[in-house]
């Protein structure tokens, strides 16, 4: 079942950094200003340092888990439920990241549809995208890495351009600081959720990393390097937005950027989306070599086959997302998903890893 | 009177195909001492008459010769040997030698090396000019070549490795490193894939770079290649591999990185701030050169937005008269300019020259008084063009040319979008490159800190006391770094 995985084919501990930081910044940072604050207000850069508690101490039971099954996902359901069982678990998480791959697509589209082309057709753009992923994909887990670490780069080249909002903020609006309860922030920590999560696909592809026990710090790093973005970046958005007026953007980041001006460009969103197209790229990729790595694992298929069949899928579903409502829709079941997901079915399968544990080291000692 | 054995399975024997050439020569003399007679057979054109003469003919016809060891004493000439084997006959006799009958040898045939060699003299680097430092420069002869290279290096750990690549052409092709220092299992692959190669005609070192490249199917080169031999030896010195190949004035090498084909070798020859600052002006020339006329089709067709008042003022009103799309005024000039650049390069230095004038003002300055196209398109066009020549590396250059077109349909398609997703594409390609199976990023991805010291930028001397991580050396250290760093103390 486990199969082993060439030493060439793997790849250097430190990039798990890249990987993870990459995962958690998408089409997500464009626009979770809103989700987050939408109960906790103007304290949700509270929200923001407790969900990367929150996901640091996720992390540390991934890796315990990983540590004792020894493999990916599919070894940890076989570890606990044995083989048939796992594998209609693990099935599951095929279409979890086919939907995954259409929201991250359809977001973006979305976005370019209201931002630069209102009659883009969905369907064009999306399979020029996939054409695209594929092309990736089919190089193997390396190039999706080597993508992964340009997208890295991105974000953090763009965010001192940020700073040219600072002479119309007003940091005074973030005071007074607590001024809502704990449950509204913890809320705001729910609604963080779909633009940070990423960091579980290390489930997936533990196994391709050379030495998994040094990675594990670059793990953790990576949550605080991308913490810091979110925190630097939402302060930011507090103290330009009056409240009143940030609940009525969609996207507070993309009106940020419209203020900043240089000599020979106005306007910095447009670059600013054509160039997020570099930030989702690996998180689909990534999506769709997981999607398509389950189906060879569980369904003894090809991977390239599954890869053109799973890309036909989310080709046809984002093309029959047409308005805004659905988008809304598909976004928010994701979001949903992504929070069972991490925040209840990994912390019940870490209790099954150690009952399972448990019990074999007994059947052993007997 | 034949001297190749005959062999049943071939009809017609070997001695009648040579026949049919008209150089070939077999001419009976008698010596003057013992009066008995001999025969000379050889290739008019091949061999070196003045040798012929004086050095081999006026011998055998004066002297006292009995057997094979008679001759050898007598002839003042090296690699005289005893030959009876057809293959070898034939080859020797191709290659310039003449073959003595002589009826004390029966079975046997003396051949005499009389090779006449015409080599170019050596030139000035055109191709890869530099003002100051060496002005040698590759030649067609590879021992030429190979002797230029040994001067430099006079190490007996430069080994030399010969292959004879081509069934008809029979090139020799040379395969050089410097053992202890690179990588055994570069050297290994790369001698294999020559070994591999299964090609009837190879003219240029450039042959073998398009067939045993890593990705055949690439417009980037994975094989650096240069006309210096100083840049070979040092780049010998920093644990990489060098290919030359006869008849070529130019030696390849690899492993290599996309980085590396910005870098000329003048860099080392002058300050390292200098230097520096030229590569990441090339570097952003050619990030100018293959943006520069997509941005202009994506944002004049799509994104007016993004250019600032002032600004938008000017390329309206230079745009007002054009009837046509900036996707087709873009392409016009674009084809323009390569028509311009391939006339150039295809015609004799100086009504090169000519056309260049004529092409580059003339018809410039024509097509935007006609209203054709824009002159600010006109400025950026030029500047593209312009900044595309400043790569060092010729072949890099083209490719950067090409890498424009796709970039210009794109942004006509989706404007900045489709530039994005242009730029996605090329990236993609450019991870999946490797060079002797070495990533073609390096040192950006994979990210080595210590290998920017002389890529992007070029640092101190001082600084590069370890060679590069890239080319995976068996000794690392260049010199100790200690000692300079010793040096570079305050003073007390």
């Amino acid at each position: 079942m486990k199969d082993v995985i060439p030493d060439r084919k793997k790849i250097a501990p430190f990039l798990l950094f890249y990987i993870l930081s990459t995962m958690q910044v998408g089409v997500g940072i464009l626009g979770y200003q809103n989700f987050v604050s939408q109960f906790a207000g103007y304290d949700a850069w509270i929200s923001v340092i407790l969900s990367g508690l929150f996901i640091m101490g996720i992390l540390y039971l991934i890796f315990k888990m990983l540590e004792i099954a020894d493999g990916d996902l599919l070894d940890i359901h076989t570890y606990i439920f044995g083989r048939k069982l796992s594998k209609i678990l693990t099935s599951i998480f095929i279409l979890y990241y086919c939907l995954i791959v259409i929201t991250i697509i359809r977001n973006y589209i979305e976005m370019v549809q209201v931002w630069m082309f209102p009659i883009i057709q969905v369907f064009w753009l999306a399979l020029t995208i996939l054409i695209m992923c594929i092309y990736i994909v089919k190089s193997g887990f390396r190039t999706i890495v080597g993508i992964c670490f340009f997208s890295f780069l991105l974000p953090f080249v763009i965010a001192p351009v940020f700073l040219f909002t600072l002479p119309y903020a007003d940091f005074s609006n973030m005071l007074p600081i607590m001024d809502h309860s704990i449950v509204d922030i913890i809320r705001g920590v729910k609604g963080m959720m779909f633009t940070i999560t990423g960091f579980e696909m290390i489930l997936f592809f533990y196994p391709f990393i050379k030495d998994p026990r040094t990675s594990r710090k670059w793990g953790y790093f990576s949550i605080l390097a991308t913490i810091i973005l979110y925190l630097y970046l939402i302060v930011l958005t507090f103290a330009y937005f009056p409240p009143d007026q940030l609940v009525k953007n969609i996207w507070p980041t993309l009106t940020m950027w419209k203020i900043i001006r240089f000599p020979f460009i106005e306007r910095f969103e447009y670059i600013g989306i054509a160039a997020w197209l570099l930030i989702i790229l690996p998180n689909v990729c990534l999506s769709l070599w997981i999607a398509s790595r389950l189906c060879k694992r569980i369904f003894k298929v090809s991977q390239k086959g599954s890869l053109y069949f799973i890309v036909l899928v989310c080709l046809v579903a984002t093309s029959f997302l047409l308005t805004r409502e659905q988008v809304t829709f598909v976004t928010d079941i994701a979001g949903q998903m992504s929070f069972y997901f991490i925040f209840v079915y990994i912390p019940f399968l870490f209790i099954a890893t150690l009952i399972a544990k448990k019990v074999r080291n007994h059947g052993k000692g007997s | 009177m034949s001297f190749f054995k005959k062999n049943n399975s071939q009809n017609l024997s070997i001695q009648e195909v040579f026949l049919k050439s008209e150089d070939f020569k077999q001419i009976q003399f008698v010596n003057e001492k013992t009066n008995k007679p001999f025969t000379l057979t050889y290739f008019s054109t091949l061999i070196d008459e003045k040798i012929f003469q004086e050095n081999i003919l006026s011998y055998l016809q004066n002297r006292e010769f009995h057997t094979f060891e008679d001759i050898k004493k007598i002839l003042p000439i090296q690699e005289v040997e005893l030959i009876d084997d057809n293959k070898k006959l034939e080859e020797k006799l191709l290659n310039g030698d003449i073959l003595l009958t002589f009826e004390a040898f029966k079975d046997e045939v003396l051949s005499i090396p009389c090779k006449k060699e015409y080599t170019r003299s050596m030139s000035v680097p055109e191709v890869e000019f530099s003002v100051v430092g060496p002005k040698e420069a590759f030649v067609e002869s590879i021992n030429q070549n190979i002797n230029l290279i040994r001067k430099r290096l006079p190490i007996k750990e430069l080994i030399i490795k010969e292959y004879e690549v081509g069934k008809l052409s029979k090139t020799r092709v040379a395969v050089l490193h410097i053992e202890g220092l690179t990588n055994e299992e570069d050297v290994k692959t790369i001698r294999q894939r020559i070994e591999n190669i299964d090609f009837d005609h190879l003219n240029d070192s450039s042959y073998i770079e398009q067939i045993i490249a890593d990705n055949t199917n690439s417009p980037f080169p994975q094989f650096l290649d240069t006309e210096r031999p100083d840049r070979v030896t040092s780049i010998l010195a920093q644990g990489k591999i060098a290919v030359l190949v006869d008849g070529s004035p130019h030696a390849l090498i690899a492993p290599t990185t996309l980085v590396e084909f910005f870098g000329a070798f003048e860099d080392y020859f002058l300050n390292w701030m200098i230097s520096s600052f030229f590569r990441l002006l090339r570097l952003f020339a050619v990030t100018f050169s293959i943006l520069v006329t997509p941005m202009y089709v994506a944002v004049l067709t799509y994104h007016y937005e993004i250019i600032p008042q002032d600004l938008i003022g000017i390329l309206v009103a230079s745009r007002r008269q054009i009837p046509f799309p900036p996707i087709l005024e873009v392409l016009i000039l674009e084809t323009t300019i390569e028509l311009l650049r391939e006339a150039g390069a295809r015609l004799p230095t100086k009504v090169g020259q000519t056309i260049g004038i004529v092409g580059g003002i003339v018809i410039g300055t024509a097509s935007v008084e006609a209203g054709l196209t824009s002159n600010v398109l006109l400025i950026f066009i030029a500047l593209a063009a312009l900044a595309s020549f400043t790569t060092p590396v010729y072949k890099i250059g083209n490719t950067i040319r090409l890498m424009r077109f796709p970039f210009i349909i794109l942004a006509d398609i989706w404007g900045l979008l489709g530039i994005a997703i242009a730029f996605c594409v090329l990236l993609t390609h450019l991870l999946r490159l490797t060079s002797l199976g070495r990533p073609y990023l390096e040192p950006i991805y994979p990210l080595r800190i210590s290998d920017f010291k002389d890529s992007i930028i070029r640092l101190p001397f001082y600084k590069q006391s370890k060679r590069p991580l890239y080319s995976r050396t068996n000794n690392v250290n260049r010199f100790s770094s200690n000692e300079a760093q010793k040096k570079k103390d305050i003073d007390e």
